[in-house]
């Protein structure tokens, strides 16, 4: 059985390669050629060109990712929510960041803002001297306590309007959101992470399992490997919750029309010590890897590819007719 | 000193009018024809949200000329934070100000948000911290920190926030923070730091606002109450060798003559209801709330029994949800009174009246054309004060 995928966009949150602020811009102009743009222009419309590429190209969401030494999630998320009509978007966060009612009010308003369109994707395992500096010192399996409380307390005061829990970590007192505000549906929650505790977290919480291409290699290697034990893994957690969690893969992609083209590419961004996505081919050789996960049981494809408004027309015109012309779309 | 008037962006749906309680614009109550963001079309909500209607007040308040517009918080709102960056890019120069209680969200993360959204706006975010009301909806919130408290934390929360803003390694360890080797990435470190709106009544707020506030705002009182929590205000913040400046949250209702100003009141006041003229109910610590309500003599029977002093009504929380004080008059004298509150030393102003969109235009057009400012000479104020002028 093969479920219709979804087709997610990464956004940067560091600039796109030149673009943005983030490095060194494009070689400046020469002083002769009029210059319109001064002062018009500022960081953020980069990433609105990039959400407007992922819902005219078709894309079902973009995922900004929580991103500590980048542009801050919700804000950018918002924002493209706002400026699209179909696209879902997916922001990340930590539970460290706010209270869980806090971040659910938050999400409220969103979904109103947005018919719905809203999604979360928690991140939980970090690296510790960031999660410091974030105010988190929670470590271990703490942290997977408090992101379950987090998502207990934000769904309870959504759904419900008393809602009391006193938590270790958070408390909230006859809570619970009135309509309208309660009127949208809870963000779809995204997770990740190959440990016990998070799949365990993921079982009872999560709609959407994201893994990455490391956890499918470091699967692949192991004896009945392959992401498809992982994902049956995770479904065997969730039935014991009476649950079904959806897996999705975070993919960094190149795709060009032939070999050849993709080998040019290669060694283009090998000079320029760009990164070189491991999964690397014509758009027909691309398709059958994503046939495959698609097999495994991925449902969702978070695909990596950068610069991302040329990239994202490019996956959409070329690529995504390949997996969805044989897979009708479910809605 | 230029003054900033701000309007007010209603994050919980607006009436009609003050003449009838009902909220038609936003979801709040049932959509039905005449709804308006949603609104009904062929039978069915039309798709659109209370959003679309708050960026018609932003973009009325813009281009009458107010300089940015406040967003309210409370649990039966939307949010603030979600509106400012869902708007971002569809207003030039408006300013957002964004209401937020600092124990909700962790500084470095307020400070993350915050600094994207400068970039998003081209550095349009203003921030009134509230330390909140306390009782059930402090709890509701899921905050158990009681009132002094929660001042203190206030103080912590904007501490660690301006000491990340420039960037790191920025350490701390407080009652209710730390943080190691924090700092925001240098893109978002180069931002401006937004400017403080503090509101709060206690001592303990105006102790924390000697420290924080760039500005100290005020719900709309009595010219000499106000005169006296500004004197205190001021007190406090030079024994900490600063000098915040005074800003007053005021809903109008100017009409071009004071008739036609009070008519609209009594037509509002035939849908009061009777219990609400017994006199206030406290469901919290809010000193602020309790200092406005004893500025009235309750039990009340009609509206000009609720006018403390000339123009200055105590009943605008009867025709709709909010402060009880604002200004009743003609454009002629809602001008005058607030050249007297800037010779009182304000030098901001967040207006507002309902609708809000509407009414943006009224005021913007009629009223703020008006002002005089500092030049008093002409304008004796109508009641004594006790602060001094000149050193804000």
């Amino acid at each position: 059985m093969t479920a219709a995928p979804e087709f997610v966009v990464a956004v940067p949150t560091r600039g796109d390669g030149a673009r943005g602020d983030w490095g060194p811009g494009p070689a400046p102009r020469p002083a002769f050629l009029t210059d319109l743009r001064d002062g018009a222009y500022g960081p953020f419309d980069h990433l609105a060109q990039i959400g407007r590429a992922a819902e005219i190209a078709g894309f079902h969401g973009v995922s900004v990712p929580f991103d500590p030494a980048g542009e801050e999630s919700l804000v950018v998320t918002a924002g493209l929510l706002r400026q699209s009509r179909w696209l879902r978007g997916t922001a990340g966060f930590h539970p460290g960041v706010a209270t869980p009612v806090y971040a659910a009010k938050v999400a409220a308003s969103l979904q109103r803002f947005t018919g719905g369109r809203l999604d979360w994707r928690l991140a939980i395992d970090l690296d510790p001297a960031v999660a410091r500096a974030q105010g988190d010192f929670a470590e271990g399996a703490e942290r997977y306590a408090r992101a379950d409380e987090f998502l207990t307390i934000a769904r309870g005061v959504w759904h419900e309007d008393s809602y009391t829990y006193e938590g270790r970590y958070f408390q909230v007192l006859a809570g619970g959101f009135q309509a309208p505000l309660s009127d949208r549906p809870f963000p779809r929650v995204h997770l990740s992470g190959t440990s016990a505790e998070a799949l365990d977290l993921s079982a009872r919480h999560a709609d959407v399992h994201l893994f990455d291409a490391a956890d499918a290699a470091g699967a692949a290697g192991a004896e009945g490997g392959g992401l498809g034990a992982l994902i049956a893994d995770l479904g065997a957690r969730a039935a014991g919750y009476g649950r079904a969690v959806a897996s999705g893969l975070v993919l960094p992609v190149l795709a060009r029309e032939d070999g050849a083209e993709v080998r040019a590419e290669v060694a283009r961004r090998a000079a320029a010590g760009s990164p070189v996505p491991a999964l690397a081919g014509s758009y027909e050789e691309v398709a059958a890897v994503l046939r495959g996960h698609l097999a495994d049981g991925v449902t969702t494809f978070v695909l990596e590819a950068a610069p991302h408004l040329e990239e994202t027309y490019r996956l959409g015109e070329h690529l995504l007719p390949l997996i969805t012309e044989e897979v009708p779309h479910a809605g | 000193m230029p003054v900033d008037v701000y309007w007010r962006i209603g994050t919980h749906g607006d009436q009609r009018s003050l003449r009838d309680r009902t909220v038609t614009r936003g979801d709040w109550s049932p959509v039905v024809p005449g709804s308006i963001a949603p609104g009904v079309r062929a039978g069915r909500p039309d798709g659109y949200s209370h959003l679309d209607h708050m960026a018609d007040v932003a973009r009325a308040s813009e281009l009458s000329g107010f300089v940015g517009g406040l967003l309210p918080s409370f649990p039966f709102t939307d949010d603030p934070w979600a509106a400012a960056a869902s708007l971002a890019r569809e207003t030039g120069t408006y300013r957002f100000m964004i209401a937020f209680q600092p124990g909700f969200l962790h500084p470095v993360q307020a400070a993350r948000m915050s600094a994207s959204l400068q970039r998003a706006t081209g550095g349009r975010v203003v921030y009134n911290v509230i330390s909140g009301g306390g009782g059930p909806a402090q709890l509701w919130w899921g905050d158990k920190v009681d009132h002094d408290d929660r001042y203190a934390r206030t103080s912590e929360f904007l501490d660690v926030l301006k000491g990340v803003w420039h960037g790191g390694p920025f350490d701390y360890e407080g009652r209710f923070y730390r943080v190691e080797g924090a700092g925001l990435p240098a893109p978002l470190a180069r931002q401006p730091f937004p400017e403080i709106y503090f509101s709060g009544s206690s001592p303990a707020a105006i102790r924390a606002a000697g420290r924080h506030a760039d500005h100290y705002l005020s719900w709309l009182e009595p010219f000499p109450a106000l005169a006296a929590k500004f004197g205190t205000v001021r007190e406090h913040s030079e024994e900490l060798g600063r000098s915040p400046r005074f800003a007053v949250r005021i809903d109008v209702l100017a009409r071009e003559t004071e008739e036609e100003a009070w008519d609209e009141i009594e037509r509002g006041w035939r849908h009061v209801d009777p219990a609400a003229l017994r006199g206030p109910e406290v469901g919290g610590d809010s000193v602020g709330w309790l200092r406005g309500q004893s500025f009235v003599d309750w039990p009340v029977t009609g509206p000009r029994e609720l006018e403390a002093a000339p123009n200055v009504w105590g009943g605008f929380h009867l025709l709709r949800g909010g402060p009880a004080f604002g200004l009743v008059g003609s454009y002629a004298q809602v001008a005058a009174r607030l050249d007297e509150l800037i010779g009182l030393g304000v030098d901001a102003f967040i207006l507002a009246g309902v609708p809000h969109l509407e009414e943006a235009h009224r005021v913007g057009e009629n009223v703020l054309p008006l002002l005089r400012g500092h030049d008093l000479r002409d304008h004796a104020p109508s009641t004594p004060f006790t602060a001094t002028r000149g050193t804000l």
